[in-house]
């Protein structure tokens, strides 16, 4: 591909699906040539136009995909639903190119949307995630209490949006049931939820009724942490800086061992070293993991962060005090089955404001849904 | 959704005439990007009714499907409003209503492809969006732009996060993209991979891209017309502020003093007025521009300035709106407003109009010492800077859009 080339079917496997791309905005004449249509916009890749170069590839390419989404936006109600499968593999803006097509033919055909074949798309665990979810939003506006009844068996559901649906399906069943039912609903709904703001709402209402959660441990915050001592970061030259603590089999000599009790399992290094600014900080953690493979690290911190999996690189942010959020950086690591090492370098800018003094960070690892993963016996 | 005041008057019997030719002849004046035409926030021809409240003087409200810190901008017979929903604030919704009505027209819902962390005051879709009046192009902090037809039609989208992997904020990003001689310019400031860049509005591809300083931003472009080099476009971080020719980014002019992050440069008389520490007014045309003025007693808190005539005025962290003179920054007067505020203020005539967070909107009489002459509330939380075209007023709370009967 050239670099200025706009669109880049992802896979040549899908030969029709090119095909189908590179054609005028002929609409399409069976259900399969629509799939084709779909699957093509689905996977297109973003643009990549070079400044001053092929601007008439790029009317081509976002001309021609804005044509084969009009293509879509005229095909019948019966094929609205199979195109929904081209999600499968979708590029992120070929998602969008997809369903601004689809979505203009749901407005069109209206209520002759087939709600049963809707409903089996929502049914289907094994179907991309977000075709069910689109599926379920169409639903909902046309036949809700189809809709509704289709959440009873979605609380372990892969599809977050429906699952967190079915939680609060259950959770709306609370109210009439007798004390005893609904602390059994809240339990329920505490096991099934993966989102922050769900659990610490079923949390919340379980403290209130005489059974406090251990929020840390319940969304998996790692909590036993060697910390080095402090090391420069002043003008952030640190962060760049391969200090020891990086090298394949760090000293922890005179690392000290900290512990969180926080509920969301942050560790506070103004506490565990010294409120200090411009230095930086390794945080050294083993994390048993019940199987080797694939895992999300998911950590959260106001400041700049480097992590390692068994001295393996998993990500860098260089950002300081743009705000804070539990997930706020997920990247993918491998993981042996058993003990593993997790590394973190977290970095303190020389920022004077109040708002700027926090110096800590909070990690889980999980699967892709949230679900927490890893364990810890200690921190050695 | 969309709900009608009792009170509702309709300006004009036109339901039955096609779309093409409302749009091209039922309304006088649009509204087409934040701070209405050229960004400056001025409309003194326009005359807008003095008292309203939820119950009196409504034309219509529209609940919207998410939370938003956009302007709706007012585009043929079209209001068009950006919004996100979900969990994570990841559906990304551009809706537009029936400027008469304020029936839903159509509404486009993408999936974010960046960020969408936010400080819970701002929001995903915090930037307004922009149009020239026949597409209209719409940013959301996740650095999705998209484009679209008046009839709702995806004409093109960039996933401005996918192509600068480290772009974004996690305090949520709020500048507003701007169209300037057929260029969308759209300025991601921030400490990641900061960058500017021009994308043709009809093609979606680049005309330029410029990488910039890696620090934060919140500022919006501004179009300013430079004799020499025609239109530009003026870029403001914490630590100076360029001018740029929109067709090809070309620098032209920069200069280095302390900006603001948040509130945006404006212009009057070929002089900028730059938001820092107070306001500076600076000549865009000296390679070494010292300030004509500089006024500490002009302090900009997070709304923009106005600038008209031979004043300026700025709302400051403490809601006090100070007008001065322009050519010198002569204080004229102070009146302190309540609330806080996030909305840019506007010049209606000889008023300046100015929304507080809480929902109240001040007209505030600037012919002499500033008066507040009115005080109207609705509400809601109201981030969002207004709009204004033909006699309405357009508010935007957090989830409800309301249009202000003309008078």
């Amino acid at each position: 591909m050239r670099p200025y080339e706009t669109i880049a079917i992802a896979g040549m496997a899908c030969s029709l699906a090119a095909d189908a791309l590179a054609s005028a905005a002929k609409p399409p004449q069976s259900v399969e040539q629509a799939v084709a249509v779909a699957t093509a916009l689905a996977r297109t890749e973003g643009i990549q136009v070079q400044p001053g170069l092929a601007s008439q590839a790029g009317l081509a390419s976002q001309a021609g995909l804005a044509s084969q989404a009009d293509a879509l936006a005229g095909i019948p109600a019966e094929w609205i639903v199979p195109c929904l499968d081209a999600l499968r593999d979708a590029t992120p803006g070929g998602a969008n190119w997809l369903r601004s097509g689809l979505e203009r033919a749901v407005d069109r055909v209206g209520d002759a949307l087939p709600a049963g074949r809707l409903a089996d798309v929502v049914r289907d665990a094994a179907r991309p995630p977000r075709a069910r979810g689109l599926a379920y939003s169409w639903l909902k506006t046309r036949q809700p209490q189809l809709a509704w009844s289709l959440l009873d068996a979605m609380l372990g559901d892969p599809a977050l949006e429906l699952r967190r649906e079915a939680v609060d399906k259950l959770l709306a069943s609370a109210p009439d049931a007798d004390e005893s039912l609904q602390r059994d609903i809240h339990r329920r709904a505490l096991a099934a939820a993966r989102d922050i703001d769900q659990i610490e709402r079923i949390a919340g209402w379980l403290a209130e009724h005489g059974e406090p959660v251990d929020l840390a441990a319940t969304l998996g915050f790692m909590r036993r942490w060697l910390v080095s001592p402090a090391f420069d970061n002043k003008q952030g030259v640190g962060f760049a800086k391969a200090y020891p603590p990086e090298s394949p089999a760090p000293d922890t000599t005179g690392w000290k061992q900290v512990g969180s009790t926080d509920k969301h399992g942050v560790i506070d290094l103004n506490a565990a070293i010294a409120t200090e600014k411009g230095v930086l900080a390794y945080a050294l953690a083993t994390v048993e993991m019940p199987q080797a493979g694939p895992a999300e690290v998911r950590i959260g911190s106001p400041c700049a962060v480097q992590v390692w999996v068994n001295g393996e690189p998993v990500m860098q942010h260089e950002i300081y005090h743009a705000s804070e959020a539990i997930d706020q950086y997920v990247a993918t690591a491998d993981f042996r089955a058993g003990s593993n090492t997790v590394l973190v370098k977290c970095c303190q800018n020389e920022q004077t404001e109040a708002w700027a003094a926090d110096w800590k960070f909070q990690l889980r690892i999980c699967d892709r849904l949230g679900t927490p993963l890893a364990t810890q016996r200690d921190s050695r | 959704m969309m709900r009608r005041a009792s009170t509702l008057a309709l300006a004009t019997s036109v339901s039955t005439l096609p779309c093409f030719f409302l749009a091209a002849s039922a309304y006088a004046a649009d509204w087409l990007e934040f701070r209405g035409p050229g960004g400056r926030g001025i409309a003194p021809t326009e005359t807008i009714r003095t008292t309203w409240s939820e119950d009196d003087g409504i034309s219509w409200r529209a609940d919207l499907p998410g939370k938003g810190a956009s302007s709706p901008i007012v585009v043929g017979d079209l209001v068009v409003v950006t919004a996100s929903s979900g969990p994570r604030q990841d559906r990304l919704h551009v809706l537009a209503c029936d400027r008469a009505t304020g029936d839903l027209r159509w509404q486009r819902t993408f999936w974010a492809t960046g960020r969408t962390l936010c400080h819970p005051t701002s929001a995903v879709a915090a930037g307004t969006p922009a149009s020239d009046g026949t597409r209209i192009v719409a940013l959301f902090s996740s650095c999705d732009l998209f484009a679209l037809d008046r009839d709702g039609r995806l004409l093109w989208q960039r996933n401005l996060a996918v192509e600068h992997p480290r772009s974004g904020n996690d305090v949520g990003m709020g500048t507003s993209p701007r169209i300037i001689d057929g260029t969308v310019v759209v300025q991601i400031d921030c400490q990641g991979d900061a960058f500017a860049v021009g994308i043709d509005a009809v093609t979606g591809s680049d005309r330029w891209t410029v990488p910039r300083q890696k620090i934060a931003g919140w500022s919006t472009p501004l179009a300013i017309e430079l004799p020499e080099h025609g239109a530009c476009v003026a870029l403001q971080n914490p630590n100076g502020l360029e001018l740029r020719r929109a067709r090809d980014g070309v620098l032209v002019w920069s200069w280095k003093g302390d900006c603001s992050g948040i509130p945006m440069t404006t212009e009057a008389g070929g002089m900028l007025y730059v938001p820092n520490d107070g306001l500076a007014a600076v000549t865009p045309t000296t390679a070494e521009a010292a300030p004509a003025w500089r006024s500490t007693k002009l302090a900009c808190g997070i709304a923009s300035p106005l600038a008209w005539g031979d004043a300026v005025a700025t709302i400051n962290r403490a809601g006090v709106l100070t007008v001065a003179t322009r050519s010198d920054g002569e204080l004229r007067g102070q009146v302190r407003l309540a609330g806080s505020f996030w909305a840019s203020p506007l010049l209606v005539g000889e008023s300046v109009v100015a929304v507080n967070k809480e929902g109240a909107t001040f007209l505030v009489s600037i012919a002499g010492e500033p008066k507040v002459t009115t005080e109207n509330q609705l509400p809601g939380t109201f981030t969002a800077t207004p709009a204004i075209a033909d006699g309405s007023l357009y508010l935007r709370s957090e989830t409800t859009l309301w249009k202000i009967a003309p008078p």
